[in-house]
């Protein structure tokens, strides 16, 4: 598979210092955001309230959407607890298909890239807040003492203003570089993307796909 | 030509169109965003669940309307029909104000109700529940405050001085189909970003809380508003989108909004309910022990002395002692007829019904309400506001027992207290006069003693007496005392109630023998009550020596009785004396004198603990014994043997 990467427009999204239990609020407020924005197909939103700021975002409605994205952040928080204390980058891109003209030697077809947004997330990891299972990620784990609670909440509103911050980047974005849109396919709801996650070694994508299945047994891991 | 210009027309039509939608489709989602009932919040769990028919195609129950710009809303016919009004002035733009309202206390929920101005027609032909008339109207007060925190403005800026419709087909089609591609886009930046801003909060708390709240977001759509101020738009921050360009002109959104509304929504948001303000000034609650600041009447506010615990403590509790503790008011309720109407209407606690030992009353005087010892609950319901519910608690057996006791001697009617509840709110003193008569009669001995006898209490009585005949006065046409009292002022009253029943000097202070002072007026009120000696006595006195020489009065006017305290003898045997004193300034001090013994030994019987006064008071009279000697001893040969006579016998009784 060749790609293609031209006149791609690329946003960096502003860095984000979460906790590990807001990993999977944050990034489903963002990506979902994204792809909303570039679900251009006939849609019924779907608003979602967070549980843990004041922030409300919308999703596209549709449910294959919800699973991938859910499926990749999934991903991600098993490698952050693999990775932790780190600063890791997701990489949500826009592609078109090009399938090229079958030839002997190339039968692939092309990714053209129209793109990408880079989600930046610093995740710092208290002690007690070690997550065994991501799927426990939603339950909010409030480790240190009870003193610092203050602290937490400041804290936690410091997230949110910084989450604000990254969908009116979003906002604007959008706003401003329309003319690299694709045009909408009849019968597509959103343009194709993916979502890459850091990995711990250079391997390819698919080889993560593989080591994860292995590890933690779900069946159906590749994206 | 005829097919390009065809195809061109229809290319304008079309584009018009898409600006007509793009009007409709944005208004529609800030209106949905901003009203519980257009929005979609309340149905988008429909969305999600995939019935039979509509696993992909969920077009099938989109309206054609939602489909528009890919972005499946619920159609809202109010919103139409307020864009049909936008209609008339071209599109040019269209102003969306979100309100917030902060209604009145008696804001009733929101009925759907013919909307005023913006919207022409009723919804009534639309049978969807979730249709809306924006701006509805309550049937409450009309008073609202409003406070605009979100102005959207949506418009067609177009291009003076170009042709829309020209331009070549491929370009017009491919105007075309970037402009819904752009609006598509714009659209769904302004559907994220109407639930970004701060305003959304509050419509998510209104939405989903079903409490009827004090604030309500109205969302106002016309074709031009009053611009804001300058102040008032440096205090809103602006979000503009890309414009779209179209063939023509712009499609421009834009909003200005408060971000700081958090302060406004919260103080609203609570919902206003009419609460008790149980420590208004003079409650109870408020300065619990200041009703009795001293044992002594603290302040020349006897008047506002509660008429009826006097008559509890001196009737009911002191049968052989006069009460010393002074009937101290909670002396902010001095101030006013409503405050004085709550020491009236409070009562002395029940507990004083017992023979109490005087400090245990003292202790109990500080320590409990007035109401629950008042005769009537009526009388809470007095311009005070306070409820006063120990009221009905703990003295409704006591109230039985006054009202029963109120009838019998004085022929007060005592429905007249439950039934005149209205009199009695307005007179500061309802139950006082009847209390009075009660206490009398709630020990039937006292009846008796007012007629016959004298006790301790006949020194009391004495008050009682001549409330009785000052009641008499106003009962002898059977009218209600209240009637009478409600014409006087509260503080009126009580001086009179006060002096009637007067019951020891030495309970007095200081500062409240001016009250003595005040009380001639109300004795001249009563007529007969006042003796001009008497009068003149307390006229020129302002001390304790006034209540000396009240007590002195007391004693010539109450009856003797066997079954007294010595105190009574010492009444009786100092009446002579009494008499026999010349008015002048050295019999006073001579009846002080004798007063004094009588006192002296009234108070040793009575197991009264001897406040602060009284032991000055003593003082006071024993000083004035000396001084008496001394004049006895200078002169005034004609009261040496009838002095020597009683100072004997004093002092052999004395001792």
């Amino acid at each position: 598979m060749r790609t293609i990467i031209m006149n791609c427009e690329v946003c960096q999204l502003k860095e984000l210092e979460v906790e590990h239990f807001e990993i999977r609020e944050v990034l489903r407020c963002i990506l979902h955001t994204i792809v909303f924005h570039r679900a251009l197909g006939l849609v019924r939103p779907k608003d979602v309230d967070l549980e843990l700021f004041e922030i409300t975002y919308v999703q596209c409605g549709d449910v294959e959407v919800e699973k991938k994205i859910d499926e990749k952040i999934d991903h991600f928080i098993s490698w952050v607890e693999k990775h932790p204390n780190k600063k890791s980058q997701i990489c949500l891109s826009f592609y078109e298909v090009k399938s090229k003209q079958p030839s002997w030697f190339t039968n692939k077809t092309e990714r053209l890239y129209w793109e990408q947004w880079y989600l930046n997330l610093n995740v710092t990891q208290h002690p007690k807040s070690h997550l065994g299972k991501s799927h426990h990620s939603k339950v909010v784990i409030d480790p240190g003492d009870s003193g610092a609670s203050e602290e937490r909440s400041s804290r936690r509103a410091a997230v949110e203003a910084s989450l604000r911050e990254v969908l009116f980047q979003i906002i604007k974005f959008v706003n401003e570089k329309k003319d690299h849109v694709p045009p909408i396919s009849e019968g597509v709801i959103y343009f194709p993307y993916e979502i890459t996650i850091p990995s711990s070694s250079d391997s390819a994508f698919g080889m993560d796909m593989i080591k994860r299945m292995l590890q933690t047994g779900h069946p159906t891991m590749l994206s | 030509m005829a097919s390009s210009h065809s195809s061109t027309h229809t290319e304008a039509a079309k584009m018009e169109q898409v600006i007509t939608e793009f009007f409709y489709k944005g208004v529609l989602i800030i209106l949905e965003s901003r009203s519980p009932y257009v929005s979609s919040r309340n149905y988008s769990g429909e969305q999600t669940v995939s019935s039979p028919s509509s696993s992909s195609s969920s077009s099938s129950s989109v309206r054609p309307r939602d489909k528009w710009f890919n972005l499946a809303l619920r159609e809202c016919p109010s919103a139409l029909e307020s864009l049909d009004l936008c209609r008339q002035s071209n599109f040019e733009t269209v102003v969306v104000d979100v309100i917030l309202e902060q209604k009145p206390l008696d804001w009733e929920p929101v009925t759907f109700s013919p909307k005023r101005d913006l919207v022409r027609n009723l919804s009534s032909k639309d049978k969807n529940s979730f249709c809306w008339n924006f701006d509805q109207e309550e049937s409450g007060s009309e008073t609202k405050s409003e406070k605009i925190i979100e102005r959207w403005l949506v418009q067609h800026e177009s291009r003076k001085g170009r042709d829309c419709s020209s331009g070549s087909r491929r370009s017009s089609s491919n105007n075309l189909s970037t402009l819904y591609k752009k609006s598509i886009l714009l659209l769904r930046s302004l559907y994220v970003t109407v639930r970004l801003l701060p305003a959304y909060k509050i419509f998510r708390d209104l939405n989903s809380s079903g409490q009827i709240r004090a604030i309500k977001l109205v969302p106002r759509v016309s074709s031009f508003v009053e611009p804001f101020t300058r102040k008032e738009e440096a205090e809103m921050q602006r979000f503009w989108f890309t414009p779209v360009d179209t063939s023509c002109g712009r499609l421009s959104l834009s909003v200005l909004y408060r971000s700081s509304i958090s302060d406004i929504s919260s103080e609203s948001s609570t919902p206003m309910s009419p609460q008790f303000i149980p420590d208004y000034v003079g409650s109870p609650l408020a300065d619990p022990l200041r009703r009795f600041p001293s044992l002594p009447v603290s302040h020349g506010s006897p008047s506002s002395l509660p008429f009826s615990r006097r008559h509890s403590w001196s009737y009911d509790h002191y049968k052989a002692s006069p009460p010393l503790v002074s009937f101290s008011p909670s002396p902010t309720h001095s101030e006013s007829r409503a405050s004085v109407s709550n020491p009236s209407s409070r009562c002395l606690p029940p507990m004083s019904l017992s023979p109490h030992p005087p400090e245990t009353l003292l202790a109990h005087r500080k320590n409990t309400n007035y109401d629950e010892y008042c005769p009537s609950p009526n009388f809470s319901a007095s311009p005070s506001p306070s409820p006063s519910p120990p009221i009905h608690i703990p003295g409704s057996h006591l109230s039985k027992a006054l009202l029963r006791s109120e009838s019998a001697p004085v022929n007060i009617p005592a429905p007249r207290l439950a039934t005149s509840p209205a009199l009695s709110c307005k007179q500061n003193l309802p139950p006082s006069p009847p209390l009075k008569v009660t206490k009398a009669g709630t020990s039937k001995d006292n009846i008796g003693p007012v007629q016959t006898g004298a006790t301790i209490e006949k020194l009391f009585s004495f008050g009682k007496e001549d409330y009785r005949k000052y009641s008499g006065v106003k009962l002898s046409s059977n009218s209600s005392p209240r009637i009478s009292f409600s014409r006087s002022s509260s503080r009126s009253l009580q001086d009179d109630f006060d002096d009637s029943e007067f019951p020891c000097p030495f309970d007095v202070e200081d500062d409240d023998m001016t009250d003595p002072g005040s009380r001639p007026e109300s004795y001249d009120r009563r007529g007969h009550m006042s003796d001009p000696h008497e009068t003149g006595l307390f006229m020129n006195r302002k001390s304790q020596d006034a209540a000396v020489g009240a007590l002195v009065r007391m004693l010539k006017k109450a009856p003797l009785r066997q079954d007294v305290s010595s105190s009574i003898n010492f009444s009786e045997a100092s009446r002579p004396e009494m008499w026999s004193n010349s008015v002048q300034e050295q019999n006073q001090i001579l009846e002080a004198v004798t007063v004094e013994h009588a006192t002296s030994s009234s108070i040793a019987s009575s197991r009264l603990v001897a406040s602060k006064t009284t032991s000055d008071a003593l003082e006071e009279l024993r000083g004035y014994r000396e001084l008496k000697n001394l004049l006895l001893s200078e002169g005034g040969r004609s009261y040496t043997s009838a002095n020597y006579a009683s100072e004997a016998e004093h002092s052999s009784r004395g001792s």
